[in-house]
């Protein structure tokens, strides 16, 4: 029950309470797990062993029908999925069909791998939603700053170790002190800096943090903070690594430019991309039109 | 409903910090011992790249005895703890031609060629008994999850590419490509352990 819990957790899915009574008095919702079997080729039918879903069925193998032909086509056999099961009086169907990881059995050592690439954003693909606290202390997504070429990276105040937050913070200023003082530079840019640690990290301490590296000028500049829910998923779609060890969090660099309309245009691993190439990123971004760097 | 998960989490989260602090007093005050495998694990074939940037097959390591660890160079306290057993292992199997010493990411995103090949050198890292190896994140993971770790790191405040759980850990691997032990390798005196394994394993 618990690891249930936490694969939905994982998955960044908010399951509906078992047996929820939606609009329809007659219509009940189910939230789910499984491992995808089988997509007929009309992808209208879909086989699922699922585990057991509580005060409806025990776990089996079964078709079940999808309303919504398109929420199969990202999807594959032994990808293990999360899904809400609709059930009215007289049909049923899945929707909300969330990928987990890809599952592979491996006779010969008998092991279940369990692989996550397909949920690893790649260039080009659009960036979910998510909701942060910002600096002010208000609410901020992700898509607030659609329009601008948006640079995130994470961080977190106390993080000791010059090379990691402090040199991204450091690198993000000086990439923006480029960006403001080349002339015929679009303006349409926006930083954004994430904490994974809301805990410590509340609207006032990262405001104090991010005036230093500001050196007092908020222009384009935003802090916020992601909640532990919110970045298992964004976790998993950006190939982050946080980990809490002693005091301390340890994490990889992740440096993501997304283009006007939010999709991926650029990913920078680590700590050893310059300014000036993010700078040039983002220039390249801000200038593509809809539609060009579209898969 | 959801509630009592949170707590329930909490709450397991709270004893399994207790009980890993009870258990590695208790565990740190005895002498090291091996660890068996949770299932028979057989190295499996793979094309890597080292911090040189050559080409590393596990043909090459045929019939040497392995000794193989788990990184992420953004790790802070627990892989240098355990890379600095590795050093002493490589100093303590000196002149044994048949021991190599393995280190595999597990975030290669990150652990590119030139940021292992400074990793290596932090640690003393001999590049022709020591192979630090990085490649394709699909190969690297199924290397890993098929010879060494179980994915079942379910700790809902840790994210880490492919999700092992163990990757504190060393594994022994013989000439014959079978995984014989693992050893906690946040352990003073693991290096020693693994010594003394890798010498009974020889006679």
């Amino acid at each position: 029950m618990l690891y249930i819990a936490v694969l939905l957790l994982a998955a960044g899915c908010k399951p509906r309470p078992s047996g929820q009574v939606t609009s329809e008095p007659s219509t009940r919702t189910y939230a789910a797990r499984g491992v995808i079997r089988q997509i007929s080729p009309d992808r209208r039918t879909v086989t699922i062993q699922h585990e057991a879903i509580p005060g409806f069925m025990s776990a089996m193998t079964m078709d079940f029908s999808v309303k919504a032909t398109n929420e199969l086509s990202r999807l594959a056999p032994d990808d293990e999925i999360t899904f809400q099961l609709v059930v009215r009086e007289n049909d049923s169907w899945v929707e909300a069909l969330r990928f987990v990881a890809h599952r592979i059995e491996d006779v010969t050592n008998g092991v279940v791998l369990i692989h996550v690439p397909t949920a690893e954003l790649k260039t080009g693909d659009l960036l979910p939603d998510y909701e942060l606290m910002a600096e002010t202390g208000d609410k901020v997504h992700v898509t607030d700053f659609r329009g601008r070429v948006l640079a995130f990276t994470f961080f977190f105040t106390r993080c000791p170790l010059p090379d990691y937050c402090p040199r991204m913070s450091k690198d993000f200023a000086e990439t923006r002190q480029l960006l403001l003082n080349t002339p015929n530079t679009p303006t349409n840019w926006q930083f954004l800096s994430i904490s994974f640690d809301p805990e410590t990290d509340q609207p006032a301490v990262l405001a104090s943090y991010a005036n230093y590296f500001r050196e007092g000028n908020p222009d384009r500049w935003l802090f916020a903070s992601v909640s532990t829910n919110t970045l298992a998923d964004l976790a998993l779609k950006l190939d982050l690594m946080v980990r809490h060890e002693g005091d301390g969090i340890s994490h990889n660099l992740r440096t993501v430019v997304l283009d006007p309309q939010g999709r991926i245009y650029r990913q920078l691993d680590g700590n050893q991309w310059i300014p000036e190439k993010l700078a040039e990123a983002m220039r390249e971004a801000a200038r593509s039109q809809p539609g060009v760097n579209s898969p | 409903m959801r509630l009592f998960l949170w707590g329930a989490l909490a709450l397991s989260g709270v004893c399994a910090i207790g009980g890993w602090l009870l258990f590695a007093t208790l565990n740190q005050s005895a002498k090291a011992t091996s660890i068996p495998p949770d299932h028979p694990r057989q190295l499996v074939d793979f094309v890597l790249t080292d911090r040189t940037g050559r080409t590393v097959t596990r043909a090459e390591l045929a019939g040497k005895i392995l000794v193989v660890d788990f990184l992420f160079t953004s790790c802070s306290l627990t892989c240098p703890a355990v890379n600095r057993q590795m050093a002493e292992i490589q100093r303590l199997t000196t002149g044994q031609a048949d021991v190599r010493l393995v280190s595999l990411t597990v975030d290669p995103r990150s652990d590119t060629v030139p940021v292992l090949a400074e990793y290596g050198q932090r640690f003393g890292a001999d590049t022709n008994r020591w192979l630090l190896l990085t490649g394709e994140k699909k190969v690297l993971h199924e290397l890993i999850a098929k010879s060494f770790l179980a994915q079942d790191a379910d700790d809902p405040f840790n994210y880490m590419p492919g999700n092992f759980s163990h990757t504190e850990r060393i594994a022994l691997v013989d000439a014959g490509g079978q995984v014989q032990a693992y050893f906690d390798g946040l352990r003073d005196d693991a290096a020693q352990a693994v010594v003394a394994e890798i010498a009974r394993l020889k006679k």
